[in-house]
């Protein structure tokens, strides 16, 4: 880099935390206008059903309603929620704001009713009465797509959305080769992404202006506001968005929802603030679900592990309905089903199918999780059929260092990598070796232990423009003001990442400035340039790679301009410590103050360098970037009761240079958390009528402190060559590299009882199936009971 | 889910098919009936108060006898719904006489909704069978 | 999460609460914690007309000994009960059940005669109550009974409580000398309640014997239970793992589990019996432990 680092690299503690935990912070929830009024949505209690008539008057006539609206009422006024991604013959399945004839999942919205005060709005919304004809409802993904089954969609010629296929190499030919075919039916289960912070939404109108402003908990205010104009037929230039502190997304933010459209309508005809907050059973009902993939994987192997080619054929519950990204997800999956391994022969086909569900959609690492977990799970499965370790069998088949940038059979082409470095790495951190000598003696004990590894390489850094439905890009802006402060404008919208922390580290060492001398500004569409939002761990390689071009663009003229001042060359010059000093002779300097005083008095500027200090860069990135690792997990089963102990954890992760280490740990911490939820607790579970049986915290499990071992982490460093620092992104690596180790540990733990694999999540009861209705157990004492 | 069980009525079977084709003595036997109207053949509208501990909420909803074969069998459908969401439950009622006394063999689907189906289905599923056990046991005294 | 209209009031004398309680009968509801009864009325599951907080009563917030009974007003917090020495001393299962709970917030909201009047099949005092052979004492504006905890829980959510009354206090009686406690509970992942919970009590003779034992199950069955088939193989045996794990076998013997999503019936069962013996074997350790 070209400027001595100060900042960049250092653990720096988040600039976010103090305003965070002093309670200080804004959310939408915190905001109040004068004359606000509060939105409420009745629901579907069917999944299925016909909306044989909606009857609003009594609701109308409680004490302090001032509206409801059904779907006639707001038919042409607003289009249904917009969906970016096209896939070829995909079937159309719109989401309507609220729904017209029919309902497709519990939880959709079939009125929308204003009240002066929250109570007032609870009473009346009892007080709607929907007659509903039940249905028939779609579940099961594979009853789905049988000839006989009710369509989700009436018209449909069956539930299938789309089939997405893809081939590489010569796959009928590896087949045949094989000496050996493992398949492996997995499931990664439907998941509730579960944010802090539940969605919420204010709008407000002033007609005088025809200005429409809406603050919305999201993490892509500029896509909202152009898709919010779009639906309202509203000029954009009086759409303004703006995001405050948002409680976490995981994705689930990454959309585009009725409630948005609808509040902004509603205020608009209303000309009064309008306030809806989703409570946390609304928001497990109708804010986007995540997974939902089945898996049926075959791989052609050698006898000595070598893996020749794989078939991999993906059921996809989409939902009833497309959200912004919906279909796309599964797609990713099969972009990166090979994982980091050289399986240059492979076919994948993916089928998106519509079920009375709500829609799933991006989250927290959004058809990677699936990918590493059903290749690294087969991965297991081979190495357990071929009596080869893990380990070993992982190493045979990485693509070596010197094979990039290497080209992948599913057309990716990935930066860089030393994969077999972090395996070794997380071997030796670990003790894998005494971890295996240790669980060989526990098992002569009769004692559960259970190893699991999972090597990943992820696709981060989303991504040039011409991968992704709306642009890849991002934007920053950054004005130095006249007192020698620094504003950052970034089209990025981080929500609890921590990057106004690690932005400043950037412009600070790039400007040479302090960290307090910065300020990050984002989320608000009227102060910050265009840009895409906080998603696919972009925003510090897409984004902060914006800032530091940016940089770029304003040490420039600063240099010029003291230059000028100085009589000196400007390439002799270097920007530190406020301070621009010669190269040549360093006595030789102008404070970074006066300069910029220089750049406002405009009187003694070089001729042809403009006033101000401003620049905007809009940075589109190359290619993606790839980072990778290897996770090790290690378990102990309660062989009476099927509990899980997580013993120990290490994860190995590559995503480049680190700019805030602390940020990062941060990072991978929460998402191997998140992973353990996946893994053991977590799965939104759907009756066969399409009933959410989790409907609620106190049936949903999310891991708690109490689950979590000490994680310990450690890094490789390979930096990208895609971006100037050399960063890959790190927000999802957690949740893409731990699940399937976690459930490797377990499935290695019930080897003796032949167990060869076990769907997610890994609760105590089934895995105490696995271990009682197991034929023999080929190791370890009797059972001690029964 | 599903709900079965059978349940002996000290009555013979002829009595016991009189009482469950009797409004009057569906509307005392079934457990939080406060009302039952008629509402075309073997159909009624009932409207429901339920209470079991803290948990209570008001109903309406419908009782519909079928497919009847005097005096051996039957189906009942009996629905509800409020403002927690629906139930309704479905099933077979079969009458097979036990010298004086008749059993009553009964398997059907609960189907709960809603809330009910989110938060209250591990409650729901238990008060269902005690309705259905308190059912018999009216039954039994009427 | 805003709950139906209801009429409030805050007695604050037992007598006060009372002459509500008998006004309003069924449809009052008594406010004594809140942790179960706030959550189901925000869900209008629970949409009672009167809502009487005893919460001010402050003669019911009490842990003293009387007679040689601990004496537990009904107002007591779930903390109040796992900290208290008094507790500790002369009725440590109780202790250890009540550390058990929910998790701090609730512990510190919760009280022992809201959880036992609410009676959710998967609450952790249950148990304790049944294994202690607790009486629950009830206050009506006719006079007081004392119901033994065995015959207090009668079905779902259902005990011997009558509309207009008030649970006042329990009373654990003293134990017998060289006794040892243990509860051991599977806990729901997400709620924290008892999937299956064993709450025993066991009693030695002076050879080591085993003179009596309870054992109170929650979690398992639409109400709590004692497992009487096991106590009895238990009584008059010298203990040795296998006689606990024949025991344990049978705790839920001649129950109808509950199934949910979280645990089918046959888990439960199962869960009940390991529960039970890694229960009775801790609570032997202690047993021995004691001087006696």
């Amino acid at each position: 880099m070209a400027t001595a680092t100060k900042l960049i690299g250092k653990p720096i503690k988040r600039k976010e935390d103090p305003r965070l935990v002093q309670g200080i912070a804004h959310y939408v929830d915190d905001l109040t206008l004068p004359g606000m009024l509060h939105l409420g949505i009745v629901r579907s209690p069917y999944a299925h059903a016909r909306v044989r008539s909606v009857d609003v008057s009594k609701a109308l006539a409680a004490p302090g309603v001032v509206a409801v609206l059904t779907a006639e009422d707001v038919q042409g006024a607003i289009a249904p929620i917009p969906c970016a991604a096209q896939i070829p013959d995909m079937k159309p399945a719109p989401r309507p704001v609220l729904a017209t004839n029919e309902v497709r999942f519990v939880g959709e919205g079939v009125a929308a009713v204003v009240a002066a005060d929250r109570y007032a709005l609870r009473d009346a919304m009892d007080l709607v009465e929907v007659d509903y004809e039940p249905l028939p409802a779609v579940v099961d993904l594979e009853k789905a797509l049988r000839k006989d089954s009710p369509r989700v969609h009436d018209g449909l010629a069956d539930n299938a959305a789309y089939h997405w296929a893809l081939e590489g190499g010569d796959v009928k030919k590896a087949f045949k080769q094989a000496d050996r075919v493992v398949k492996l039916r997995m499931l990664n289960q439907r998941l509730i992404p579960v944010a802090m912070e539940p969605r919420a939404v204010l709008a407000q109108y002033d007609r005088g202006d025809n200005r429409l402003t809406l603050w919305s908990s999201s993490q892509i205010p500029h896509i909202l506001r152009t898709q919010i104009a779009a639906m309202l037929n509203f000029p954009e230039y009086g759409v303004y968005v703006i995001v405050p502190e948002v409680g976490g997304g995981f994705g689930s933010k990454l959309n585009v929802y009725p409630e948005e459209a609808l509040a902004c309508h509603l205020a608009i005809k209303l000309e009064k603030p309008v306030k809806w907050n989703e409570g946390r059973r609304e928001n497990f009902l109708s804010t986007i679900h995540g997974r939902g993939e089945s898996c049926d994987m075959e791989l052609a192997v050698k006898r000595d592990g070598t893996i020749l080619g794989m078939r991999a054929r993906v059921l996809a519950d989409l939902g009833a309905y497309y959200q912004l990204l919906t279909p796309l997800i599964p797609t990713l999956t099969g972009l990166m089903i090979c994982g980091c391994y050289r399986i240059q022969n492979l076919s994948v086909e993916i089928t998106g199918v519509l079920t009375n569900k709500m829609a799933t959609d991006a989250y927290r690492g959004a058809g990677r999780p699936e990918a590493t977990y059903f290749v690294e799970r087969a991965m297991d499965a081979v190495a357990a059929e071929l009596k080869i370790d893990p380990a070993e069998l992982r190493r045979k088949n990485f693509p070596k260092p010197k094979d990039f940038p290497y080209a992948t059979a599913t057309g990716l082409i990935y930066d860089t990598a030393n994969y077999q470095g972090a395996l070794e790495l997380a071997l030796k951190k670990s003790g894998y070796k005494a971890l295996r000598r240790q669980q060989a003696a526990l098992r002569k004990k009769g004692r559960l232990l259970g190893i699991g590894l999972s090597s990943y390489v992820e696709i981060c850094a989303l991504g040039p423009s011409s991968a992704m439905p709306a642009g890849g890009w991002e934007s920053a802006t950054i004005r130095i003001e006249p007192t020698g402060r620094v504003r950052v404008l970034t089209g990025s919208s981080p929500h609890g990442q921590g990057e106004e922390t690690s932005f400043s580290q950037i412009a600070a060492d790039m400007l040479g400035v302090g960290l307090d001398d910065v300020i990050i500004v984002h989320g608000d569409t009227s102060a910050v340039p265009y840009g895409i939002g906080t998603f696919g761990s972009r925003t510090l390689a897409v984004g902060g790679t914006a800032i530091y071009r940016c940089c770029e663009k304003l040490r420039d003229k600063l240099l010029k301009i003291a230059g000028h001042l100085m009589q000196e060359d400007p390439a002799k010059l270097v920007l530190r410590a406020k301070q621009i000093v010669s190269k040549r002779d360093p006595k030789k300097s102008i404070s970074f103050a006066e300069t910029v005083g220089a750049a406002y008095t405009a009187k003694t500027l070089p001729p042809g360098v403009e006033p101000g200090l401003e620049a905007t860069h809009f940075y589109e990135p190359s290619n993606f970037t790839f980072p990778f690792g290897t996770h090790v997990a290690v378990v102990e089963v309660d062989r009476e009761t099927g509990e899980v102990k997580l013993v120990k954890y290490v994860a190995v992760d590559d995503c480049g240079n680190l700019i805030n280490p602390l940020l990062v740990e941060g990072q991978v911490q929460g998402g191997i958390v998140q992973s353990i939820g996946q893994a053991m607790l977590e799965e939104a579970v759907y009756d066969d009528q399409g009933q959410l049986l989790t409907g609620e915290l106190m049936d949903y499990a999310i891991p708690r402190a109490a689950d979590v071992p000490k994680l310990e982490t450690f890094h490789t460093v390979t930096p990208t060559p895609v971006n100037p620092m050399g960063v890959k992104g790190v927000g999802e690596a957690g949740t893409i590299g731990a699940t399937p180790a976690l459930v490797n540990a377990v499935v290695d733990a019930l080897a003796p009882f032949g167990v060869r694999h076990l769907d997610m999540p890994l609760k105590r009861e089934r895995v105490w199936k696995a271990i009682h209705q197991a034929p023999s157990e080929s190791a370890g004492r009797p059972r001690r009971s029964k | 889910m599903k709900i079965e069980g059978r349940h002996t009525v000290p009555a013979p079977q002829e009595t016991v098919w009189q009482r469950l084709n009797d409004p009057s003595v569906l509307e005392r036997s079934l457990p939080g009936v406060e009302r039952l109207e008629p509402d075309g053949p073997d159909r009624y509208r009932a409207s429901i108060k339920y209470k079991v501990g803290a948990v209570s909420g008001s109903f309406s909803g419908s009782v519909e006898l079928s497919e009847k074969n005097p005096p051996h069998s039957m189906r009942l459908k009996t629905s509800a719904r409020g403002v927690p969401g629906f139930v309704t439950g479905e099933g077979k009622l079969e009458l097979v006489p036990k010298g004086a006394e008749t059993e009553v063999v009964y398997s059907g689907e609960l189907q709960l909704g809603g809330l009910l189906a989110a938060i209250g289905s591990r409650m729901v599923e238990s008060a269902a069978k005690k309705s259905i056990e308190d059912f018999f046991k009216s039954l039994a005294s009427s | 999460m805003i709950p139906a209209a209801f009429e409030y009031f805050a007695p604050k004398s037992l007598d006060d609460a009372l002459r509500l309680v008998e006004r309003h009968g069924d449809e009052a509801k008594l406010l004594a914690g809140g942790q179960s009864l706030i959550p189901l009325m925000k869900l209008r599951l629970s949409v009672p007309r009167y809502v009487v907080d005893i919460g001010r009563i402050r003669s019911l917030r009490s842990i003293r000994e009387e007679g040689g009974w601990l004496v537990i007003g009904a107002l007591s917090t779930h903390h109040d009960v796992e900290s208290s020495e008094m507790v500790r001393l002369m009725a440590p299962l109780l202790a250890e059940t009540a550390s058990e709970i929910g998790d701090v917030q609730v512990r510190n909201r919760g009280t022992i005669g809201g959880s036992l009047s609410h009676s959710d099949p998967a609450a952790d005092y249950p148990a304790a109550m049944l294994a202690l052979d607790a009486q629950i004492v009830a206050a009506s504006s006719s006079g007081t009974r004392t119901i033994h905890a065995s015959e207090f829980f009668l079905d779902l959510m259902t005990t011997q409580l009558r509309p207009g009354e008030i649970l006042t206090e329990v009373r654990i009686p003293r134990l017998p000398e060289r006794s040892g406690s243990a509860y051991r509970k599977l806990h729901q992942p997400a709620s924290g309640f008892a999937l299956a919970g064993a709450a025993v009590r066991v009693s030695l003779d002076e050879v080591g014997k085993i003179a009596s034992a309870a054992i109170g199950i929650t979690g398992v069955a639409v109400r709590p239970f004692r497992a009487s088939g096991a106590e009895a193989m238990l009584a008059g045996k010298k203990p040795s793992p296998k006689l606990l794990a024949d025991a344990s076998e049978k705790v839920a013997d001649g129950v109808e589990p509950l199934a949910d999503i979280h645990a089918s019936a046959a888990y439960r069962r199962a869960a009940a019996s390991v529960y039970a013996r890694r229960a009775l074997e801790a609570a032997l350790a202690r047993a021995e432990g004691e001087k006696g």
